[in-house]
């Protein structure tokens, strides 16, 4: 640790907080005020509208496929990543990382583009054999385990290249195969990194916005995911709504913060 | 033969880790692999274990060619260099390991563990995680667990090598006598020259993917069968065109022996009850004597001083190589 006079150390303190005050605190802080302007009002209006409702039952359930699809491929591919050599491994582990850096409105346009029914390169095929991609769940489900892909890999990686495979190869030589190591060596091991990475891939599908947009076709009632409410309440000047549903989706993601914030300190004592 | 390892080769990207290596590690016994980092006798242990594939030649373990079993399917206890304990289980859980993946009835598997904690002195910490416990325990834990699939043969990789000097002397005392009630074939890996020599039955010295010599440590220690070897074991020097241990020069005050070399002492430095010289001959060669304090002083050595040294009759001597460059 450096040291540092005293009162250097209270500027630095003060910047800090004004930085994240103004950045994140105030601005959600605002929302909160608005949210309950009239009291519960706005949450009556919004929960009245079955379209509401209906699009945070579509948020959560394209939220939960992404989860429960990325937290399989993500514990797989951090296992490939960590265990193994191949040629290419350092292309698919910056592949890994590109939804991080693109915008979610071009992934959902690439989106389109290769599984749209009328001229994608896959598209056509799908939708002769019945299952229509674009505008419909699985495209709203591929999109959101898109832009949530890293999280769980990014958590699970660290945590498997510090633990090395001494354990694995214990409990092979003591006769477990690969899934038996698997189960009860390796899932323990980096149980709570997995936790972690579900939980904040939970939180990022949640709100995903961008890329939904174009791939969901922003169909109310139908395909129209919470944070598309939020955009067409605001824009049809019913803001107190829009408030409303906002901040039961700030909430939840708080919550998830919460319950990580929890679950760490375990994770260090046992 | 317990172990029969032929012809096997590995290499690593450009390194050859093992050359062509051809063994036999007896039945019942405890055999060291011994030589320096780097040398191949991990990679030979973990080629024998399962954990790294041989590029060419074959492993038979009891009769049996295991060259292509999977580890799993060796029935080889490993005992890892650092540990390798299943951390977020009990010491009694880990130890139960093996059993509990053999689906072996539960009051087996709790009779059986009881009894290898009792063999390990871990009784009273069954209940424990890994991280309650020291170094030494943590070992002989996961010594307990290798142990309970009742193994054809256990293989240890530098298994004291993380623990402090006292624990190790303990533990590889402690290791010698468990080997006697429990005669599993043992072979371990180790870099210390003495671990070896007061553990083994038998020594298999590995060098640049290479068996320089396999022996009792007396045979080694006695018969070195290369320079290689001689250093490898301990301490050497030159006297004249053989090379010997420092403790196999006689030294007297007065020329009287037949072939003995006249040397001034040069340095005189005491170590407890050794004292060690560093004297020049008259040809100018340095040569390192060891002898006791005891006899030191019934000489009276004294640095400065002329003396005579000769090889102690039936000491352990190789050509010097130098000479025979130089002739």
């Amino acid at each position: 640790m450096v040291s540092l006079p005293t009162p250097a150390k209270w500027a630095l303190r003060l910047v800090v907080i004004a930085y994240v005050f103004l950045l994140v605190g105030w601005p959600v802080i605002t929302l909160a005020q608005n949210a309950f302007a009239d009291g519960l009002a706005s949450f009556q209006a919004a929960f009245s509208d079955p379209d509401v409702v209906h699009s945070l039952v579509v948020t959560v359930e394209i939220s939960l496929w992404a989860v429960a699809i990325n937290t399989v491929f993500g514990v797989g591919m951090a296992l490939l990543l960590v265990r193994y050599e191949f040629p290419g491994k350092r292309a698919l582990s910056a592949l890994i990382d590109l939804p991080m850096s693109v915008s979610p409105v071009v992934i959902g346009l690439a989106l389109l583009l290769v599984y749209n029914g009328r001229t994608g390169w896959f598209g056509p095929t799908l939708e002769a054999h019945g299952i229509v991609v674009i505008f419909n769940s699985p495209g709203m489900i591929m999109a959101t385990c898109f832009v949530s892909l890293p999280l769980v890999v990014r958590e699970v990686v660290p945590v498997l290249t510090e633990i090395g495979n001494d354990q694995e190869q214990a409990a092979t030589s003591l006769g477990a195969n690969a899934l038996q190591t698997l189960r009860r060596i390796t899932l323990p091991a980096i149980k709570w990194a997995v936790v972690y990475g579900v939980v904040l891939t939970l939180a990022r599908s949640l709100g995903e916005f961008g890329a939904l947009k174009i791939v969901s076709g922003n169909l109310t009632g139908q395909t129209q995911t919470a944070p598309l409410v939020v955009e067409q309440k605001y824009n049809n000047f019913a803001q107190g709504e829009a408030y409303a549903v906002s901040f039961l989706l700030v909430l939840i993601s708080v919550l998830c913060i919460v319950v990580v914030t929890m679950l760490r300190p375990k994770e260090s004592s046992s | 033969m317990s172990i029969d390892i032929s012809h096997v080769n590995k290499r690593f990207g450009d390194f050859v880790a093992l050359d062509d290596v051809s063994v036999s590690l007896p039945t019942g016994q405890l055999t060291a692999l011994l030589g320096p980092s780097g040398g191949g006798k991990s990679t030979l242990l973990r080629i024998i274990a399962g954990l790294e594939k041989a590029d060419t030649g074959t492993i038979t373990i009891e009769g049996a060619d295991a060259t292509r079993t999977a580890p799993q399917k060796r029935n080889v206890g490993f005992v890892f260099q650092h540990y390798a304990v299943f951390k977020h289980m009990t010491v009694a859980k880990n130890v139960a390991f093996g059993l509990e993946i053999r689906n072996k009835p539960k009051a087996e598997i709790a009779d059986r563990v009881d009894e290898l904690l009792k063999l390990v002195h871990l009784s009273q910490f069954a209940h424990r995680l890994p991280s309650q416990l020291s170094g030494g325990q943590r070992q002989r834990m996961a010594l307990a667990r290798a142990l309970a699939i009742q193994p054809k043969v256990l293989l240890l990789d530098e298994p004291f090598g993380a623990l402090d000097a006292k624990v190790r002397k303990e533990l590889r005392e402690w290791l010698r006598r468990l080997h006697d009630e429990v005669p599993v074939t043992t072979v371990f890996v180790t870099h210390d020259q003495e671990e070896a020599m007061e553990v083994a039955d038998e020594i298999v010295v590995i060098n640049d993917g290479r068996i320089e010599q396999v022996g009792t440590p007396d045979q080694l220690y006695d018969e070195p069968a290369s320079d290689f070897v001689m250093d490898f074991l301990g301490e050497v020097t030159e006297l004249g065109d053989v090379r010997l241990r420092p403790h196999d020069i006689e030294i007297a005050r007065t020329p009287d022996l037949a072939g003995s070399t006249a040397a001034d002492i040069l340095r005189l430095t005491r170590v407890g009850f050794e004292v060690r010289l560093v004297v020049g001959t008259e040809a100018g060669r340095e040569v390192s004597v060891v002898t006791t304090q005891a006899h030191s002083r019934s000489l009276g050595l004294q640095e400065g001083e002329r003396i005579w040294i000769t090889p102690a009759t039936g000491a352990a001597t190789v050509p010097a190589m130098r000479s025979l460059l130089a002739g």
